[in-house]
């Protein structure tokens, strides 16, 4: 691995550390310290804060406004965010369309979406599952019918992210039913202002409204949002969902979690002794603290090998297999270790400054997060559909 | 004394058809949503079909339910995740009236325990370690939280000191003076509540001839916590049932989830968790006629394989029903909430674990 490489990450990573550290607004470090829900201005605030440090699209090709950085600077960006408890940053633009708009898309598309996804001045939702398709995204079947120089869209969607704030949803259709069913497949960008476009919302356990359904119902799309060819959109896909599991913020994730576990122990007297002191937390946060320092070795070897072009394919999965399982198993001691405060949860003090009926401020988003994380070993290729690819693609069998 | 087992058929299968009808997912929806955090309509018919006197003498017109008895009705209440406060009043606070209460307490309170008309909450857990609530010249002062229902009871049992510094049980109006009561909500719907006393009134429950209050508490938490194991297998019943049909309906790459072996194999796996939480609950049942040391041992050894059993098939349940499992639509999150806050309630997994493991080295 090319020192220069290392160097540029390690400097890029402490210039992260001091964002967090100095120039986080105040107001959303709260927020986002306290895991409060935050808002459609919140995700934009930060977003552009990221944009102003010229981060937020930092792993684009400097044509587009990027500085062409490295899967280990890009891993080593989100997984130092992440470490600060920063907010997310709303991939389905930056991370996800973005790319597959420069790499296949038109000039015209390019000129089109491209600035308003640097700026986050357009907001993006991701249209690829349906409730006949989850892990077998290929069976989806949502119809785009050619109509001279519109395509008529017919489906449902589900599970869509911020659906209820997108202006656009990139989208997977159906053109054609020959062959597989990877055949056949498109890749085309809606405006979620076109009429016969319906949002409703679904709500998650953790009591809040992140995912939709998406009806599609007679809606006219120009065939100029038809991204690269008719029929080719699997390969979009697949291309858009190697970047989906770039998962450097779950390494982050894990350890911004652990760490809270240490620190409710170290400040928590049960049964007459410091929660720290007790042989069984101990052997715990032990075992915890060597899982993550295999995920940590595991991770950065495998994000070396993609920038050295040594990989084999299975290094996103066992990173994600890994990072989520980890981390989930971390926040279940965690909310545990809380005790009576673990479950207790005030939905409305998660939308204000106001405090959990017990224990630290930041109790009744750390059940939050508990709760919606569930959900991290399903979205994004679930942990059984990763070992899949494992077994399969890395192993032959 | 055990119960006869006509007896607790019948109070199962009554507890069965009442709640298929009138408790099913739907309906308790409209539970969910009453800021009480349980149906008080549905309260008083369980005190209708006598339910709420399970824990009474049958002096008193009670069914004397034992630990088998109770556990019939605590599977009922985690299958269909019951709000009612079942467990905290009808069973635990009551079983401290029968085991504590003077002759003049029990004559008091106890009919109206059994009609419903009255709901008590126990406050026992403090803050800070250790009991620290204290009564002077009948005056309670001191604070406790997370009490299950306290909120809905109308009068609390309070453990405090006395002053001699014994633990005692008190009595309090919990809509009295010199009461603060914060409520709120547990993640599963239910409603507890944070309590403060500033010299409020006391009674002491019982009199010169009753048994050690320290004794009896022991006992009760022994007694709530083989309930919570019934009550984690029938939540835990249903979510396998749940799964199992789930994974021969959902279809992807098309063929039935449960065609997979890997899935197959999972379920393999919580089929024997489950299995395993039947027989510990059972023993832990019978442990409750056993000498004090071993019925803990035995309690808290069921206790603590139970919450992580359970969990372990919540856990699972959830994955395996994909992105459908985190809805609130769906019953599979609510069993996994429910769960989770019996597992905090009467001491964590930690504390039966360590329970369980030092007992069993001394005894060994
Ligand atoms: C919070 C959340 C946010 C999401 N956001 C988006 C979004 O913005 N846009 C979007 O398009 N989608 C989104 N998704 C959808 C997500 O990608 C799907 O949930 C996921 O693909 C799984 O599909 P499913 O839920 O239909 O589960 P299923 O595919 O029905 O799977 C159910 C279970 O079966 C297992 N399983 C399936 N096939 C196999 C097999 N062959 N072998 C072994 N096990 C198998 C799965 O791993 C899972 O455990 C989101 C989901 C959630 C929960």
């Amino acid at each position: 691995m090319n020192k220069t490489l290392r160097d540029r990450a390690q400097r890029l990573r402490e210039e992260v550390r001091e964002f967090c550290r100095h120039e986080m607004p105040a107001a959303l470090r709260d927020k986002s310290h306290r895991h409060q829900v935050l808002d459609k201005d919140d995700y934009l605030q930060w977003m552009r804060l990221l944009d102003a440090k010229g981060w937020v699209v930092g792993h684009w090709p400097q044509a587009y406004g990027g500085r062409d950085w490295s899967s280990l600077e890009r891993f080593v960006f989100e997984d130092e965010l992440a470490r600060h408890g920063c907010p997310w940053i709303i991939p389905f633009g930056v991370k996800y369309v973005g790319p597959v708009i420069y790499t296949f898309g038109s000039e015209e598309q390019k000129r089109r979406f491209l600035p308003g996804i640097v700026k986050t001045e357009e907001f993006w939702a991701q249209g690829y599952s349906e409730p006949g398709a989850g892990s077998d995204l290929a069976g989806l079947r949502t119809q785009a019918v050619r109509d001279g120089d519109h395509y008529v869209v017919n489906g449902q969607k589900v599970w869509t992210t911020y659906a209820q704030w997108a202006d656009w949803l990139f989208c997977l259709v159906r053109t054609g039913n020959d062959g597989k069913p990877q055949n056949g497949i498109s890749f085309l960008l809606i405006d979620m202002r076109s009429p016969g476009v319906t949002v409703k919302p679904i709500h998650t356990m953790d009591g809040y409204h992140h995912v939709n359904e998406v009806w599609l119902e007679n809606v006219r799309v120009p065939a100029a949002n038809l991204v690269g060819e008719e029929g080719a959109g699997w390969t979009y896909a697949k291309f858009l969902l190697k970047n989906e599991r770039t998962a450097g913020a779950i390494v982050g994730l894990a350890w911004h979690v652990l760490e809270r576990l240490k620190k409710l122990a170290r400040e928590t007297t049960r049964d007459g002794q410091l929660l720290i002191d007790q042989p069984l937390m101990r052997n715990r946060i032990g075992e915890f603290e060597l899982r993550f320092m295999a995920l940590q070795e595991v991770a950065y070897q495998a994000v070396e090998s993609m920038v050295e072009g040594t990989d084999n394919g299975g290094e996103a999965s066992l990173i994600k297999v890994r990072g989520t399982e980890l981390y989930q198993e971390v926040a279940e001691a965690l909310v545990e270790a809380l005790g009576a405060a673990g479950i207790a949860y005030d939905t409305a003090a998660l939308h204000s400054a106001g405090l959990p009926p017990l224990g630290d401020d930041d109790v009744g988003g750390i059940l939050k997060e508990h709760f919606y994380n569930r959900a991290a070993t399903v979205f994004g290729g679930s942990s059984e559909i990763q070992r899949n690819i494992v077994a399969k693609a890395v192993l032959g069998l | 004394m055990t119960t006869d087992i006509e007896t607790i058929s019948m109070l199962r299968d009554s507890l069965e058809r009442y709640t298929a009808e009138q408790y099913d997912f739907l309906k308790r929806w409209r539970v969910l949503e009453q800021p009480a955090g349980y149906s008080a309509a549905a309260w008083q018919n369980y005190a209708e079909f006598g339910w709420l006197a399970l824990r009474l003498p049958e002096e008193e017109g009670g069914l004397d339910g034992d630990a088998v008895a109770q556990g019939a009705v605590m599977e009922v209440v985690g299958r269909r995740l019951l709000m009612e406060p079942l467990l905290a009043s009808a069973l635990l606070a009551t079983g401290l009236v029968v085991k504590l209460g003077s002759p003049g307490q029990q004559a008091e309170l106890l009919p109206a325990l059994a009609e419903g008309r009255l709901k008590l909450a126990l406050a026992h857990e403090e803050q800070l370690d250790g009991q620290s609530c204290w009564v002077e010249a009948g005056q309670l002062t001191g604070a406790k939280q997370g009490v299950l229902h306290g909120d809905a009871a109308n009068r609390l049992l309070v453990t405090a000191r006395d002053e001699r510094s014994e633990l005692q049980v008190y009595l309090v109006d919990a809509t009295g003076e010199g009461v603060e009561r914060q409520a709120y909500r547990l993640v599963d719907g239910r409603r507890a509540a944070n309590l403060r006393f500033f010299g409020t009134p006391a009674e002491r429950l019982g009199d010169e001839g009753s048994p050690s209050a320290a004794d009896v508490l022991a006992t009760a938490f022994d007694e709530a916590s083989v309930a919570l194991c019934a009550e984690a297998f029938g939540a835990a019943s249903c979510l396998l049932e749940i799964t199992n049909e789930y994974l021969k309906v959902r279809k992807q790459f098309g063929k039935p989830l449960a065609s997979n072996q890997v899935l197959q194999h999972r379920m393999a796996d919580l089929y024997m968790l489950k299995e395993e939480i039947r027989a510990l609950t059972r023993t832990a049942q019978q442990a409750m006629l056993l000498p004090a040391a071993e019925r803990g041992r035995v309690v808290s050894g069921a206790r603590a394989y139970i919450c992580h059993a359970a969990r372990n098939i919540a856990n699972e349940a959830i994955q395996m029903h994909g992105g459908i499992g985190v809805t609130e639509e769906l019953e599979v999150s609510h069993y996994f909430r429910r769960l989770m806050v019996n597992a905090a309630l009467f001491g964590g997994r930690d504390w039966h674990f360590t329970r369980f493991v030092e007992s069993t080295l001394k005894s060994a």
